[in-house]
């Protein structure tokens, strides 16, 4: 009884504080549910063996294996009441197997039965060299499954494993060749829902309505639906964007508090919460699982439209009534689409690295960034005119802060036209600029996707003569509300109207911008304050007469290609752009950065923004960050500064906040609180040769430069749900403080390494969780048997750092060994993929550093050099080292660990080496 | 042999000079960065060959020096490169000031000495503009100066003054509570009598009654209605009394939103002024339901203008399971509002491409915006009027008339009953023992148990009560003014005294900006005041004036000004900016910041540059 009682105070506790929560932020209400998403409570209502649906005139063409989907008579005559699949033409499922062990499934209609509309696929996704790395099939075999009537049919897949079709029942799955084990499989409950497109008859009301608005949906229900199983698999990852933890939590199943099913729908939420599965600004349907035993696989569905999906609890299927061979480490998840067709990619793994390198192969790598991007950006809604751009840059000398880019929000331009500067506030923008870059810093301009409706602007003028706006269900020119009042929408879908908008970067074209600006694009969900759910109506159509319904989470997506193919444009194709977007969607690290958005400067969405971010570069999004601080309200200074502890170390770094929020750049809290943010922004610029290691190697596969942890230590289980904590590469451990006044942290270091506190140069045996002491910075550590590049001398921005020699430091494994890499280019040019960059390898075995080359023939010129080795866990006193080839010695002394740090530190250090970082060298300790 | 140990050892002088020679040549060439304070701290390696570093964190040795590569925490070791982060290089700058830079700007590409001597590495050349930069810097130095020197004559004019007019009001204050005493004890005799006076005539006439209840007892009907009559005349009496009461209390305790003349002005004259009062107040009225008229129509026509452009199709129509009447734009107005903070109405605003610096409405998007706008355009309205008056009556007073509200009233009061005060000063002994002999004569002529009592006495008794009575509440409201003015803090020199109750005003764009020191800062648009901030206090020893909680922003803080002070021969705003939403930072020039000591430093700088310049001047 006393627990009821408690119960109840408790849950009124948690009444009470959602509702405080709510009272000014996120307005659950003006968004739909599962229940008031007809698709979405169909396929959740719908029990297991559901689907009646087998495989026949299973035959290999064109190096694929295909097969046709239909009803067998006995169904068709007694058709399932649930099934609202009423139109009865089979369903084309075909499949086809990639290099490195990806296997790609469709099913889509059968386009010979002339169905009313062809179903969408979205275009200028997967890459186009994708399609080369298709192993043609050339035959299958038979087998009988599980004494089933039918046989199925086997391919192979990759070494050690086989795809394999069952007819019947319908199931696609991947197995090991050895074992027969499954590790991904589709449809094995029997869930899968096709609803085929139909002519409307009379009687026949499809309209949707949802609060005021009304959806025509003229072509009816449409929707897919399927579960996927995850074999071997403790955890479940990705499909971002939703505030919440790094693992999944299931949505549904028996003992677990059921949920709204994890939302992948683009919408602009004011005051989004944290702990929330409702989806954000971007979508990206791919999920990861990973398993000590089995290791890691991935599951990727190519499509833009709705889409809603469930993690099932474990016994979730318990009332169906039907025993299905129990494993106790699947998880199961449901997967609903509005519209679309499906086109997926089951990846084996078997590492978290192959992964998402196999996601990669499909969507692309992350685009290499211009070195300024990596460093620090101050943005503010508004820098409200030239001489406060002025005083905030001065400022940032006057601190000696390095910074590299300031940041223009919506009140720059012209009554929200952009492409145009309000004359009063910016009168002089290119000399404002000019003026910026004489001292290496750049400038961001924001430029949206509604149109100001105004004949007496030129985009607008243009859009509209040309027909270049998204059409309403009417056909005429959608008009929706946004910044600039009534707007209309650039219809990006279409690759001729990309490029027009492209054109529209040039110099010439949006006058007042210089070599030095970039580009900011925020609002593509695109944002509609007076539509449905904040955005689109479904039924506007888009070039081809594609309904929105069925590319809306995509539309972002091709403004952000298209602005960042204007930037390309414009300089002739040699500067690599740089775009930040709010929305995103599977392949949008081809063209940018993303943030998290309008976050709010609380201790949990600092907290949140970890495992955000984290999940964002699992699925393929490396180069993004949360604003600092904390984008709606006031962060206290205790809190900007661990938001500038934390976010130094994740990939995009950008203070930004709410106009309505007190001024909080890094000097206005107090000369403590200064120092402490100066040197969080500090440690990231000495950092830099690192990050843009990493970067570059994101760029080449696909691996993320900020890692979860079991992405590191796939064998660590103490690792796989931790989101506390991450990795920078393979190097650097870092843990974060979210609580307030935390004088320590206890942090988990992974077992079977040695972890280097780099404050202090105190080693840490890994495999416990150790508290550490976090006063004034968070700790850091460097993994034993790693090499890390720095540049330890401070400038104001990143162009400064050009020449600047570099400090190495190693932290030696049990063995004494250790190794790193460097990565080097002009920082800002496409000449690297001519080959003009510096690649090297350091190894540092018996005593000994040797520099290898891993790019050799090329050609990148640097006269910098290395001016200090740092030594750490190295077990002799060597008072000298000798360096070859130059045959000379360099002191070996106790030094510093961090130059400035006011932590005591004395580290072996090899002093002025000074030889050349592009040279082939070693340095042997005497 | 011994020959031959000497030549050694002759050897090994020569050698050991030649080291030490060398040493020093090293080291005066390693001294690149060095302040010219610092070099005995460097010269000290030439003996020892060692030296600690600034820290004590190690010791370094000449080669050390400059060598680029930082071997001291604190930079001690390279003045010149950038090996150190905590380091600062020294750039002589001859023919401008010396200049001390973080040792990050040394060859870092970008020209920061103006005599180019942080960037010596070739990667680019930095032309010497140290005699152009140094000229400006003089004759800007050689204005601030000659703008001293003015300040400086007129602030010790100023401190005197302040001198004077404190005392004048200290010893004011205590002659008016001295004058208070008396005066209160007048009027208690003046209400003692006046009372007996009153129970006399009442029992006079209880005892008429019952004469004539005896007299006539079969005319009840007559004799109740004259009770009623006597009812009310007491309850009139008591209203009276207890307004004076309520004057008075309020005038104890400003700020006070009353006109304290009221209370203080004699019957008739009260009479006068309250019908006048009437007057103002219908005229107001009056004058708002037209505004709010006028604002319906507008409103209605914007709300027509925008109905037709999004039709009310079927959509707008199923509408009503959500309850949502609104129209499309109406909609995209408040889901845009939430990010902006903005009323819908004041999106207009930004078509016409006029930014808005603040948004002074507590806008809920739930409440009945139409509702507020009428009630602060009631407030507006009358303020204004208000305004107006005052400034026709004392035009000449440009910097004193407060145009701002409750608390101006008050102000405006101060200079009007100063000057009555002054008046009252001047006669004050005779004005006073002419009371005070007026009183005694009256209480000793009229004999309160004089029967019947004689009615014109009992009238004069009730006049002379009400004029005591009201001289004595026009004193305690300017005791309380003073003790007030009295109790600011004016700066250690009393140097700002002469800014109280003065207000400067500066306009910006479409905003007029006024800061009233010691009361309170605003911000005028047309007919409607935002208050940034009520008077605070000083800050960072009397450079910055404080005023805080103002007007509360919407989703945002309450409003402040920071106003900075400078030194400046007139009092003026030059400046003002809202570098946060709602937080405001002025610039205020005054005589008071102008500080001999400053001068002379000032003076000094300035003779230390133009020593530096023929030197430069010839090098050029």
């Amino acid at each position: 009884m006393k627990s009821v009682v408690f119960l109840h105070y408790f849950l009124g506790f948690i009444l009470l504080v959602s509702h405080l929560n709510s009272v000014s932020s996120w307005k659950k209400e003006e968004f739909r549910n599962c229940n008031q998403t007809p698709f979405c409570k169909r396929a959740r209502s719908r029990k297991p063996q559901h689907c009646k649906l087998i495989a026949t005139d299973v035959i290999i063409g064109d190096g694929d294996l295909t097969a046709k989907l239909i009803t067998p008579k006995e169904f068709q005559e007694n058709p399932d009441e649930d099934s609202s699949g009423i139109a009865s033409n089979p369903l084309i499922l075909s499949l086809s197997v990639y290099e490195n062990g990806i296997l790609r499934m469709k099913i889509d209609e059968d386009a010979s039965r002339n169905p009313p509309k062809k179903r969408f696929e979205v275009p200028d996704v997967i890459l186009p060299e994708f399609e080369s790395k298709k192993l043609w099939l050339q035959r299958y075999t038979k087998q009988v499954i599980d004494g089933d009537s039918a046989d199925s049919f086997v391919v192979y897949l990759f070494d050690g494993y086989e795809a394999v079709l069952r007819s019947d029942p319908l199931e696609v799955f991947v197995r090991e060749q050895s074992s027969g084990k499954r590790v991904l499989s589709f449809n094995s409950h029997g869930l899968f829902d096709f609803e085929q497109l139909r002519v409307k008859k009379e009687g026949d009301d499809w309209e949707e309505r949802f609060r005021s608005h009304t959806d025509s949906r003229p072509y009816g229900p449409q929707s897919i639906s399927f579960d996927m199983s995850f074999y071997g698999a403790d955890f479940v990852y990705g499909i971002p964007e939703h505030a919440t933890s790094l693992s999944l939590k299931p949505t549904k199943g028996p003992g677990i508090e059921e949920s709204e099913p994890y939302r992948l729908f683009n919408l602009d939420v004011f005051e989004y919460l944290h702990e929330s599965p409702f989806g954000l600004y971007g979508s990206i349907p791919f999920m990861l699982s990973h398993g000590r035993t089995r290791g890691t696989s991935g599951f990727f569905w190519l499509n833009a439209a709705e889409m809603q999906i469930d993690v099932l609890g474990s016994g979730w299927d318990a009332e169906s009534s039907i025993m299905l061979p129990s494993d106790q480490n699947r998880i199961d998840t449901l997967w609903m689409s509005e519209a679309g067709i499906v086109d997926t990619f089951f990846f084996i793994g078997p590492k978290p690295k192959d992964v998402v390198k196999q996601y990669a192969s499909v969507t692309g790598t992350s685009a290499m960034p211009q070195l300024f991007a990596t460093g620090y950006h101050q943005c503010r809604w508004n820098y409200r005119d030239e001489e406060d751009v002025k005083n905030v840059d001065s400022k940032f000398d006057e601190y000696d802060i390095p910074y590299d880019v300031l940041w223009l929000d919506i009140e720059h331009t012209d009554g929200k036209r952009y492409f145009t500067w309000d004359k009063a506030l910016f009168p002089n923008p290119e000399e404002m600029q000019k003026d910026l870059a004489s001292r290496g810093r750049r400038m961001v301009t924001i430029v949206d996707p509604h149109i100001k409706r105004d004949e007496n602007y030129h985009i607008h003028k243009e859009a509209s003569k040309n027909g270049y706006y998204v059409k309403d269900a009417s056909g005429k020119d959608y008009d929706g509300w946004c910044w600039p009042g009534s707007s209309s929408y650039i219809d990006m879908v279409n690759p001729d109207i990309r490029s027009w908008w492209a054109d529209k970067f040039a110099y010439t074209q949006y006058v007042g911008s210089t070599p030095s600006l970039y580009i900011w694009n925020d609002m593509n969900e695109p944002s509609v304050f007076n539509g449905p759910e904040v955005t689109m109506p479904r039924d506007a159509l888009h070039y081809g007469n594609i309904e929105h319904r069925e590319l809306h989470n995509a539309y972002g997506y091709y403004f952000h290609m298209a602005t960042s193919d204007g930037l390309l444009k414009r300089e002739g194709g040699n500067d690599r752009p740089f775009v930040l977007s709010r929305a995103f969607f599977p392949g949008t690290q081809r063209y940018g950065t993303v943030w998290t958005g309008d976050n709010t400067a609380t201790w949990e969405q600092l907290r949140v923004s970890v495992p955000m971010i984290l999940t964002l570069g699992l699925t393929g999004i490396t180069f993004s960050g949360a604003d600092v601080g904390g984008f709606f309200g006031n962060p206290d200074s205790e809190l900007l500064v661990r938001w500038y502890q934390v976010a130094a170390y994740m990939p995009f770094f950008r203070g930004h906040a709410h106009h309505d929020t007190k001024r909080r750049e890094p000097w206005l809290f107090g000369e403590h609180n200064t120092k402490l943010m100066r040197d969080a922004i500090r440690v990231r610029y000495t950092l830099l040769p690192y990050f843009y290691t990493l970067f570059r190697e994101a760029n080449v596969s696909g691996v993320p430069v900020t890692r979860p942890m079991w992405m590191e230590f796939p064998d660590d289980e103490a690792t796989f749900n931790n989101d506390e904590a991450f990795m920078v590469g393979n190097g650097l451990l870092v843990q974060g403080v979210y609580t307030e006044h935390a004088k320590d942290v206890t942090v988990y270091l992974p077992k079977d390494h040695t972890w280097y506190d780099l404050r202090s140069g105190t080693a840490y045996k890994g495999g416990k969780t150790q508290k550490i002491e976090a006063a004034d910075a968070i700790p850091v550590f460097q993994r034993s048997g790693t090499i890390i590049p720095r540049k330890d001398r401070f400038r104001r921005s990143t162009v400064q750092m050009e020449n600047d020699p570099y400090t190495l430091v190693i932290a030696v494994d049990s063995s004494g060994e250790a190794e790193g890499e460097l990565y080097i280019d002009d920082g800002k040019s496409y000449e690297f993929n001519k080959g003009a960059y510096i690649h090297r390898r350091f190894v540092f075995s018996n005593g000994t550093l040797t520099s290898v080359n891993l790019a050799a023939g090329t050609q990148f010129l640097s006269d910098c050099t290395i001016e200090r080795i740092i030594l750490l866990g190295h077990l002799s006193k060597p008072k000298s080292a000798r360096i070859e080839p130059s045959n000379h010695a360099a002191e070996v002394e106790l030094g510093p660990l961090q130059i400035q740090s006011k932590i005591r530190s004395s580290v072996l250090t090899i002093r002025k080496p000074n030889v050349r970082v592009s040279d082939d060298w070693t340095i042997k300790l005497l | 042999m011994k020959m031959k140990i000497q030549t050694q050892s002759y050897i090994l002088l020569v050698f050991y000079s030649m080291l030490v020679l060398r040493s020093a040549v090293v080291l005066s060439e390693n001294l690149l960065g060095v302040a010219p304070q610092d070099e005995e701290y460097y010269k000290g390696l030439s003996s020892s060959g060692t030296i600690i570093c600034k820290d004590g964190s190690k010791t370094f040795t000449t080669t050390q020096l400059n060598d680029d590569f930082c071997d001291c925490s604190d930079g001690t070791d390279e003045p010149g490169t950038s090996a150190c982060p905590s380091g600062k290089f020294y750039c002589r700058n001859a023919g401008h000031t010396p200049l001390s830079i973080f040792s990050s700007r040394v060859n870092d590409g970008i020209c920061d000495c103006c005599d180019g001597s942080d960037e010596y590495n070739g990667k680019i050349k930095c032309k010497n503009t140290c005699w152009e930069a140094g000229k400006v810097a003089r004759d800007r130095l050689t204005k601030k100066i000659a703008t001293f020197k003015e300040g400086v004559i007129i602030r010790k004019h100023e401190v005197e003054q302040a001198k004077i007019l404190a005392a004048k009001d200290e010893a004011e204050l205590s002659r008016l509570k001295n004058e208070e005493n008396i005066l209160k004890g007048l009027v208690q005799q003046l209400k003692e009598r006046k009372e007996q006076i009153e129970k006399a005539q009442e029992k006079e006439r209880i005892q008429k009654e019952k004469e004539e209840k005896q007299k006539k007892e079969a005319e009840e009907a007559t004799v109740k209605e004259q009770k009623g009559e006597e009812i009310v005349n007491v309850q009139e009496q008591e209203y009276k009394e207890s307004k004076s009461d309520d004057d008075a209390r309020i005038h104890n305790h400003p700020p006070s939103g009353q006109d304290p003349n009221k209370g203080a002005a004699d019957p008739g004259v009260s009479l006068a002024h309250d019908d006048d009062d009437d007057d103002d107040d219908k005229d107001a009225s009056v004058h708002n339901i037209e505004e709010h008229a006028e604002k319906n129509e507008e409103s209605s026509k914007v709300a027509h203008e925008h109905d037709p452009s999004h039709g009310s199709g079927s959509k707008e129509e199923d509408a009503s399971e959500n309850a949502e009447s609104s129209s499309r734009e109406e909609l995209g107005r408040a889901i845009g509002s939430r990010w902006t903070g903005k009323k819908a109405e004041q999106w207009q605003d930004e078509d016409a491409g006029t930014a808005r610096n603040n948004d002074d409405n507590e806008y809920d998007e739930t409440s009945d915006t139409a509702h507020e706008e009428e009630d602060s355009g009631y407030d507006t309205e009358t303020e204004e009027d208000h305004q107006h008056h005052e400034e026709d009556d004392n035009e000449d007073q440009m910097d004193d008339v407060g145009g701002d509200e409750a608390d101006d009233d008050s102000s405006e009061h101060k200079y009007e009953s100063d000057d009555e005060m002054e008046d009252m000063e001047g006669t004050s002994p005779s004005w006073l023992e002419k009371i005070q002999q007026t009183v005694r004569d009256f209480l000793q002529a009229v004999n309160p148990f004089q029967t019947p009592v004689d009615t014109s006495e009992s009238e004069s008794v009730r006049k002379e009560y009400d004029d005591a009575s009201g001289k004595l509440s026009k004193i305690q409201s300017r005791i309380s003014s003073l003790t007030k003015k009295l109790g600011h803090d004016f700066g250690p020199e009393k140097e700002f005294y002469s800014l109280y109750g003065r207000c400067f005003e500066i306009k910006e764009n479409k905003y007029v900006y006024k800061v009233c020191p010691f009361k309170e800062a605003s911000q005028l648009e047309g007919h409607s005041t935002t208050h940034l901030g009520h008077w605070d206090k000083f800050e960072e020893s009397y450079r910055i004036m404080l005023f805080s909680t103002g007007d509360k922003c919407w989703n945002g803080p309450y409003r402040s000004l920071t106003v900075r002070l400078r030194c400046g021969s007139k009092v003026e705003v030059s400046d003002i900016d809202e570098p946060s939403r709602c937080e405001y930072a002025a610039l205020l020039t005054t005589p008071a910041l102008c500080l001999e000591e400053r001068l002379k430093e000032l003076e000094d700088k300035l003779e230390a540059m133009n020593k530096e310049q023929p030197e430069e001047h010839d090098e050029l």
